[in-house]
């Protein structure tokens, strides 16, 4: 009985799974031994590879890693400084990310008199989902978790689910800084939102579809930053909105209103409200390269096989983020008024101008 | 504290939790004095403590670590336990400076509290201020006490045979001195050419004792049960408020001179001028009455006489502490007021 389950689900595994020339002996070594061949062929398996491994949880925590790290070592050498170095200085204090990791872990976790309790612990875990949900339909070449032709359109309604989650964050937390933060957060989301959809909508209107195949393919030749350049400028702008990073780190100006609605957490939990804002920025990068900057297009081994596709797609994201966190130490923070003022006004007309050029190439194309 | 200590370093999880804590201090500063321009220089380009893992943080709950700058009084006591408290355990304190080690230059104050009374301290830094290398070198300390779990002192001092008799050192006594005949003249007869200061004191020789210190300056002595009246008198003249409300502590005669300087905003030849309404009280029973359902200004000024000298202004509905902390010992400013002197056990 065990036995054909085992065998079913070995062919459903091998029936679709990541072909990586380069790692093939290995594989092959590893097939002959019972149990530890189902093991691989799960993690092989394309749909379990894309949400898993690439360009999934398990590279995301890598590049959680490295972008905190590479933040403040970035904005240390702007300010003249160091960063992070003695915790290991052979690698310049790469791993310093996971030191402040573990000592949250280890740290105690006040849940207040005056919080929430179910919702106060609960919703930093819940806000995971709209965070992981994206990931099951981003493709990279073979690898992808949910083939489906409305992937774009279910990763902008995935993205506009988080934060409804801080926002609730905020509540349960109940207190004023937490409050404050909270309709701040709530503001910024209907100003970043909507010259956000607008800017996806003429991507989707320019490709004419919401197939990220397809978006990529029209890609070959000139890349989507360049068909529609407005819509490229818009986009980055928001996605600094959105995932409220300095010159619009607005909801958590720290220095205002002491982190906004995260101000109450500590320990674990905190560390899990704080790479949110992170994980969102990989998310929208991801869908960034995917409409602008050819996806998974560039280079291609004949040995990584099946892996060109998702490493070009990860390799293309962190170099947009790097690039994105620069403007962080560049850059002062907007007033709220100001970036209302700036995001109803300059870009609802530019993502209208955006729209305009998509709807006509994509009439042309 | 050292249960900390023994929790970051215990357990099978021992070197994973020890190895965070200590590569992850990161430090609430509690700023109260000039230590903080030390601290900043600390954490800038010319030092960077970022290098050794510590990033200074503005908010308690995410925090791990106090370093407390400066002089704690009894008011800030409250704060420092206050965020001692909101910080999730384990937790450190390190405290910089003098002031904050025994009182630095406040030694011997009314108001001061050591911080090692509020909080359980791991490191004192001595300086005034310390060195940015020298609080640096502090946070080194505590990193190398949860590697080795106990805490060294980071220098260490030859020894010097004591010469025979020579006396030891002692503490340096308090620089308050009582004394015996103290001479305090409020109104000191001055001769200026002041022609309506002449004409003003004239009018005012009805109510009391009217005598011109300085130009646009006028010390008017009443008796104590004349207060009031001559207060209603000023105030038809054009005199609208109460700048300052003085007390003066005079043990040897057994007396405070109570001064009230009383100044006008509405007429305008009067605006400059200040009349310095005084009395005597007998320091015994120390009762004068409220003047501040006369003139409202002089309501806090009085509040805050009765915090420093426990003189009692009747009328004045206020009672108990104002401004100082609620613990603070009774009526500090008086001359003979003295702090419960500290005792050193052992040899």
């Amino acid at each position: 009985m065990i036995d054909e389950i085992l065998a079913t689900l070995m062919n459903v595994f091998r029936s679709n799974s990541m072909q990586i020339p380069l790692i093939q002996p290995i594989v092959d070594y590893l097939m002959q031994i019972p149990l530890i061949n189902i093991l691989v062929a799960l993690i092989l398996w394309r749909p379990f590879f894309a949400v898993v491994i690439m360009p999934g949880l398990a590279v995301l925590l890598l590049y959680l890693l490295y972008i905190v790290w590479f933040e403040r070592k970035l904005t240390a050498r702007i300010q003249w400084r160091v960063g992070p170095l003695e915790v290991a200085r052979p690698i310049r204090g790469a791993i310093q990310a996971l030191a402040d990791g573990l000592r949250y872990f280890f740290q105690e976790a006040i849940v207040h008199r005056d919080a929430h309790r179910p919702y106060f612990v609960q919703l930093p875990i819940l806000a995971f989902i709209p965070i992981l949900l994206p990931i099951a339909f981003i493709p990279a070449g073979n690898a992808v978790g949910i083939k489906t032709p409305y992937a774009i359109q279910l990763i902008v309604a995935f993205l506009a689910l988080i934060p409804i989650t801080i926002i609730a964050i905020g509540w349960a937390s109940n207190n004023r800084f937490a409050f404050v933060g909270s309709v701040r957060e709530a503001l910024m989301y209907v100003a970043y939102e909507i010259p956000f959809i607008i800017a996806v909508i003429s991507m989707i209107y320019l490709y004419g579809s919401g197939d990220p195949y397809v978006a990529v393919e029209k890609q070959s030749l000139v890349p989507g930053a360049i068909l529609n350049p407005i819509a490229f400028l818009v986009f980055l702008i928001t996605m600094l909105m959105a995932t409220s990073r300095l010159p619009f780190e607005i909801p958590e100006a720290d220095q205002e209103i002491a982190f906004g609605p995260f101000v109450e957490y500590s320990g674990m939990l905190f560390g899990l409200v704080m790479v949110l804002a992170y994980e969102k920025l990989y998310i929208m990068t991801l869908l960034f390269v995917i409409l602008f900057l050819g996806g998974w297009n560039g280079f291609y081994f004949e040995p990584l096989g099946d892996l060109n596709a998702p490493l070009c797609l990860f390799i293309k994201t962190v170099v947009v983020i790097s690039i994105i966190a620069i403007v962080r130490s560049m850059y002062a923070r907007y007033r709220i008024d100001q970036t209302l003022r700036y995001s109803f006004s300059w870009l609802i007309a530019f993502s209208m101008v955006a729209l305009g050029i998509g709807v006509v190439l994509g009439w042309i194309l | 504290m050292e249960e900390f200590t023994k929790f970051v370093r215990g357990g099978i999880l021992g070197p994973i939790k020890k190895w965070g804590t200590k590569w992850s201090l990161w430090p609430v500063h509690l700023v109260t004095a000039c230590c903080g321009a030390e601290l900043a220089h600390a954490f800038a380009c010319g030092y960077d403590g970022e290098r050794i893992g510590a990033l200074n943080y503005g908010i308690a709950r995410q925090t791990n670590l106090i370093i407390v700058e400066g002089a704690i009084t009894r008011k800030m006591a409250r704060v420092l336990r206050i965020t001692w408290e909101q910080m999730p355990d384990p937790k450190f304190v390190i405290v910089m400076g003098a002031c904050g080690l025994n009182g630095g230059i406040f030694w011997n104050g009314y108001n001061l509290v050591k911080p090692s009374e509020v909080v359980p301290v791991e490191f004192f830094i001595p300086g005034c201020p310390p060195t940015p290398e020298a609080l640096l070198r502090g946070i080194r300390q505590l990193q190398i006490k949860l590697d080795k779990g106990v805490a060294e002192n980071s220098l260490t001092f030859s020894e010097i045979a004591l010469e025979k008799g020579k006396k030891p050192k002692v503490l340096p006594v308090s620089p308050k001195v009582v004394s015996n005949a103290p001479s305090i003249v409020v109104a000191v007869k001055k001769a200026v050419d002041w022609e309506f200061g002449k004409q003003l004191c004239d009018r005012l020789k009805a109510i009391g004792r009217a005598v011109i210190t300085a130009k646009n300056r006028i010390a008017l002595k009443v008796e104590v049960e004349n207060l009031r009246s001559a207060a209603m008198k000023l105030k038809d003249l054009g005199f609208d408020h109460v700048k300052s409300v003085n007390v003066i502590d005079v043990p040897n005669e057994g007396k405070f001179i109570v001064e009230f300087l009383i100044s006008s905003y509405s007429v305008k030849e009067l605006m400059p001028v200040l009349v310095n309404l005084y009395t005597e009280i007998s320091r015994k029973e120390p009762k004068i009455s409220s003047l501040s359902d006369i003139f409202p200004s002089a309501d806090y000024l009085e509040r805050e006489m009765q915090d420093f000298f426990g003189v009692n202004f009747v009328g004045n509905p206020w009672k108990g502490k104002f401004i100082l902390a609620p613990d603070t010992p009774e009526f500090p400013l008086r001359k003979d007021f003295k702090l419960e002197a500290e005792s050193y056990v052992g040899d």
